[in-house]
């Protein structure tokens, strides 16, 4: 489980910005919807998502506004941008070439 | 419970400066850490339980929190910003310089003048004074802002202010007061006795008694 924790935190930005891709949401959600997708084997800590928040935000990746909920505290909520997408797009392009340059490399064949 | 996340995450950010990144991140943080909570505790964790796991989660944030700090300046910026601060950091210390340092031709004619020459320490003296006060007065001017206009937040900080503004200006005033009285004092009995080759140590005195007046105040601050 550990390398693939190394190999997940390595693309925590592609991750983030496609949770971000469909709708705007806030940390929390953005974290759980990551842990349902690995059914409860990888979660973000909170200190490498707001880390990745902030790396974005400057980036011009991403924005955040902070939602008007009627009761309780209010969400910070951020939105992908289009140089977001744009990154999102590059960096999805870039893992699927590498995913298939390993797959290729780590492969054994049978009459090897 | 909620208001145990709050404690801990406050915790965190104790000695954080108090800016509106640090604020918004530490809100942020205690938002997300509660939703996580209410969520582990309907899933029938025990109250200790759900504040241990989210808790758990938290991760290193002390690297965030010095980035924070740092404001996630470019590299350039950075660069201009630490140029800057060396420039300020010589500039006071040439103007403590010449503050010491003015003090000297009013020893150094007293011992050499006779007749009406040990004056002519006095006026060097006060030019000299003059010479550091205009530095530091500049150099305050110059200075850059550490945070831009924007992140200067006049809200956030009023809380944290408001403990310590009145007190600054409390104490600006009784300095500037104090130096006044001081220097009125040097030169009446300096004057009146004569005896200039000992009279400048009202100066060290007023030092003294000023440090003085500030450890008393911040006691009775802490204290309270």
């Amino acid at each position: 489980m550990s390398i693939a924790s190394d190999l997940i935190r390595g693309h925590t930005d592609t991750i983030i910005l496609a949770r971000l891709m469909g709708s705007d949401n806030y940390g929390y959600e953005i974290n759980k919807s990551i842990q349902e997708r690995t059914g409860g084997k990888y979660e973000l800590k909170e200190a490498t998502l707001y880390t990745a928040f902030r790396r974005l935000e400057q980036a011009g990746c991403i924005a955040s506004y902070w939602g008007n909920e009627q009761t309780g505290a209010r969400r910070r909520y951020y939105s992908i941008t289009e140089s977001g997408r744009d990154t999102y797009k590059t960096l999805m392009a870039e893992w699927k070439s590498a995913k298939g340059m390993i797959d290729q490399l780590i492969q054994v064949e049978e009459n090897e | 419970m909620e208001t145990k996340l709050r404690r801990y995450v406050e915790g965190l950010f104790e000695d954080t400066k108090p800016t509106r990144k640090a604020i918004e991140l530490k809100e942020e943080m205690i938002q997300n850490l509660e939703d996580k909570y209410k969520d582990l505790l309907a899933e029938g964790k025990t109250p200790e339980a759900a504040f241990n796991i989210a808790i758990a989660g938290i991760g290193d944030v002390g690297t965030l929190i010095r980035q924070l700090e740092q404001g996630f300046r470019s590299e350039p910026e950075q660069e201009l910003f630490e140029k800057a601060r060396r420039k300020s950091a010589l500039l006071t210390a040439v103007a403590v310089m010449i503050y010491i340092l003015s003090v000297l031709p009013i020893i150094i004619f007293e011992v050499i003048g006779s007749g009406g020459a040990e004056f002519i320490g006095i006026p060097i003296f006060i030019v000299m004074a003059a010479a550091a006060t205009g530095l530091l007065i500049y150099n305050h001017m110059t200075k850059p802002k550490y945070f831009k206009e924007e992140d200067t937040m006049v809200e956030e900080f009023r809380e944290w202010q408001s403990d310590t503004k009145d007190q600054k200006q409390m104490r600006g005033a009784i300095s500037s007061a104090l130096w006044s009285l001081i220097l009125v004092l040097y030169f009446v009995i300096s004057f009146t006795t004569g005896a200039w080759y000992i009279t400048w140590v009202i100066f060290i005195v007023g030092g003294l008694v000023e440090s003085l007046i500030s450890i008393f105040s911040t006691m009775r601050h802490n204290g309270r």
